[in-house]
């Protein structure tokens, strides 16, 4: 028995063994898909963002006045891109939720009709998409004469090239990425919860906020990061639907790396960018507490 | 007025008005009829079980009583007081659901103090009165843990103390036990037991397991197609089912067609010539075909020529099975070709496959069914 027990030993060591490498190898693929994507390229951007010089020859030299540049010269563009995406991250949530809401508790059997009805216009590309509010938006449109009648416009008032046009256009392109979520952590919630709690004396009201709406919050927080964070660097939505006064820090970018092929101060832009994004989303995250939901 | 209700005078304002009042409840899912005219009074105090299959309507009666369903038709009081449409949040009735729905993101304390929390009632008191009733629950300890951390066992007395801590008149029970396996919930039908002793509050218990109604209710109604078939203790319904449904649905039975002879004596013969004796009591009208049963285990076996009183059939063993506390035989007889017989094993007279036997039981052990 003894002998059987001391070969058997080895072996089992050896599956072990094995069994700790498995979740490292399948690590691997989107390790290395990472690495050689977004670590490689990051750290390139980085030093690219420390050189001067002209195009095509940069130098490093801790230049770091490029960044400067994002407070002298492109501060309005910064506070654009932060003032639109924030609203039309607000906006979208707010038409989301109700949306979200309606399909997952009301839906019914036409759910599934309804979620593709929600996901229909992407199938139309981004571009025509959002070439299409212009003439939603268009002076002489529909919806300005109807603003106008509201009194909401002014005689010479407009929508198209204002502010106004371009979070329209960035809710409407983001909204699906803000219900979806939305709708998943709705739908998961068992409904006796909500029972249980009109059962110990809630009204509806009050069930919607204690154990509903907390229920739904990592929905809540996936959906504004999924809008934010790409409304934040969005630049079409400024160009088809805006004038260069509402352009965002995405247009800067996007003429510094590719029509004046100033690549340092591109580079300082979108990392700063990134930097700050990332550092106002911690605390959105933590402060909504989601780690206790995620079951 | 036809509401069933035991005891008491009939004039208003002398004695408790049942605690839960159903006066020709009808509930209409389309064309389905789930719960078809159901009137029944449950006094104050009691354990009340509804028991049927799946689908017979027990669970709809009782979302109507704690108002998450609207009832189609009919009137529905607790402690005389008609509440029929009124919302659930309304209503001074709590349950307990068989999911057992802890709200997942509030600790076990703000689970049990929910209820409380919708009230006017000061921090303090609530503080008191959830570790009062986690003491009776035996959670002590356990205030700041989130429900996923909690066994079934003990999720299942978390929901049952979020009810029980808002001093409900009625306490709604939705097949409670279901999730638990075997052992927890004998351990916790007793548990329930001394819980409702101790409280004091009217239970009403849904479930399909005719062992948990027997154990726990002091009154038992059994439900069959939307429609109450029969109502009473344990003994009662079990001693004299009264229609085939509950005889077959409580415990087992031997069914057979016989006509009556002589009612005053109760007298009835079978189909193959067989005399036996009922009850006269349970038989009405001379002539009548009826449906009679006894239970497997008030039938005892005697060897084909010895001498018999009270009922008896002759057959043969054509199975027999010695499980430990008693055997189980099958006899074939003229009448039923499968009779179920349970013996003790209190003698060692054992029969075997191919015996000729007489199945023997007294006459007042023999019911008559609908």
């Amino acid at each position: 028995m003894s002998t059987v027990a001391q070969e058997a030993a080895p072996t089992t060591r050896g599956t072990n063994w094995r069994r700790k490498l498995v979740p490292y190898g399948l690590l691997l693929p989107g390790g290395l898909w990472l690495i050689v994507f977004y670590v490689v390229p990051m750290l390139r951007l980085v030093s690219v963002s420390l050189q001067t010089g002209i195009y095509p020859r940069y130098r490093f030299s801790w230049a770091w006045s490029n960044y400067a540049e994002l407070v002298t010269n492109y501060g309005g563009q910064a506070v654009n891109s932060f003032a639109y995406a924030l609203s039309a991250t607000v906006i979208a949530f707010l038409i989301a939720y109700p949306l979200a809401y309606f399909i997952a508790f009301r839906g019914g059997r036409w759910k599934n009709f309804l979620l593709v009805m929600l996901l229909m216009p992407f199938l139309m590309p981004f571009l025509l998409r959002t070439l299409s509010w212009k003439i939603i938006l268009a002076d002489n449109g529909l919806v300005v004469d109807l603003f106008k009648a509201l009194n909401l416009l002014g005689e010479d008032g407009r929508l198209l090239a204002t502010g106004v046009a371009v979070v329209a256009g960035i809710v409407y392109n983001f909204l699906a990425f803000m219900t979806l979520p939305i709708y998943v952590s709705l739908e998961k919630i068992d409904r006796s919860l909500v029972e249980a709690a009109n059962d110990l004396y809630a009204s509806p009201a009050v069930a919607f906020r204690k154990v509903t709406f907390p229920l739904s919050r990592p929905g809540v927080v996936a959906g504004t990061l999924l809008t934010f964070i790409p409304a934040v660097g969005d630049y079409v939505n400024a160009v088809l639907l805006g004038t260069p006064q509402q352009f965002m820090i995405g247009n800067v970018i996007q003429s510094r790396f590719l029509v004046v092929l100033d690549y340092p101060v591109a580079a300082a832009l979108s990392f700063t960018l990134m930097i700050v994004t990332v550092l106002l989303i911690i605390p959105y995250v933590r402060a909504s507490g989601t780690e206790d939901l995620v079951a | 007025m036809a509401a069933v209700t035991d005891g008491g005078s009939g004039l208003p304002g002398a004695g408790e008005p049942p605690a839960v009042e159903l006066e020709s409840v009808t509930k209409r899912f389309g064309d389905f009829t789930a719960v078809d005219d159901i009137s029944l009074g449950i006094e104050e105090n009691r354990f009340f079980a509804l028991l049927g299959p799946s689908g017979c309507g027990k669970t709809t009666t009782l979302r109507m009583i704690g108002g998450f369903e609207e009832t189609t038709a009919g009137i529905i009081r607790l402690h005389g007081e008609d509440v029929t449409g009124r919302k659930p949040y309304r209503r001074m009735v709590n349950t307990v659901f068989q999911s057992y729905a802890l709200f997942p993101h509030l600790t076990i304390f703000e689970n049990v103090a929910f209820g409380l929390r919708r009230q006017d009632v000061s921090d303090e008191d609530i503080k008191h009165r959830v570790g009062e009733m986690l003491e009776l629950v035996q959670l002590t300890g356990r205030e700041k843990q989130k429900p996923r951390t909690l066994s079934g066992g003990q999720q299942q007395r978390v929901a049952l103390a979020r009810a029980l801590i808002n001093h409900p008149r009625v306490l709604l029970l939705d097949e409670p036990l279901g999730a638990l396996d075997l052992k927890l919930r004998k351990e916790m039908q007793i548990e329930l037991k001394r819980i409702q002793n101790e409280v004091g509050i009217t239970f009403i218990h849904v479930t399909h397991d005719q062992e948990e109604a027997m154990t726990m209710a002091d009154t038992i109604a059994v439900m069959h197609q939307g429609r109450i078939e029969r109502m009473g203790t344990a003994t009662e319904i079990y001693e004299d089912p009264r229609t085939g449904f509950v005889a077959g649905f409580l415990g087992a039975s031997n069914l057979m067609q016989a006509d009556v002879v002589d009612a005053s004596i109760g007298e009835v013969v079978l189909a193959q010539g067989t005399r036996l004796r009922v009850s006269a009591d349970q038989l009405s009208g001379e002539g009548r075909r009826v449906r009679l049963g006894v239970r497997p285990e008030k039938i005892h076996l005697t060897p084909a020529d010895s001498p018999v009183e009270g009922n008896a059939l002759a057959g043969r063993v054509i199975d027999a099975s010695f499980i430990g506390v008693s055997t189980h035989y099958l006899v074939e007889t003229e009448p039923i070709a499968q009779l179920a017989v349970m013996a003790q094993n209190l003698d060692d007279r054992r029969f075997a496959p191919g015996d000729s036997v007489q199945a023997v039981w007294r006459p007042e052990h023999t019911f008559v069914v609908t």
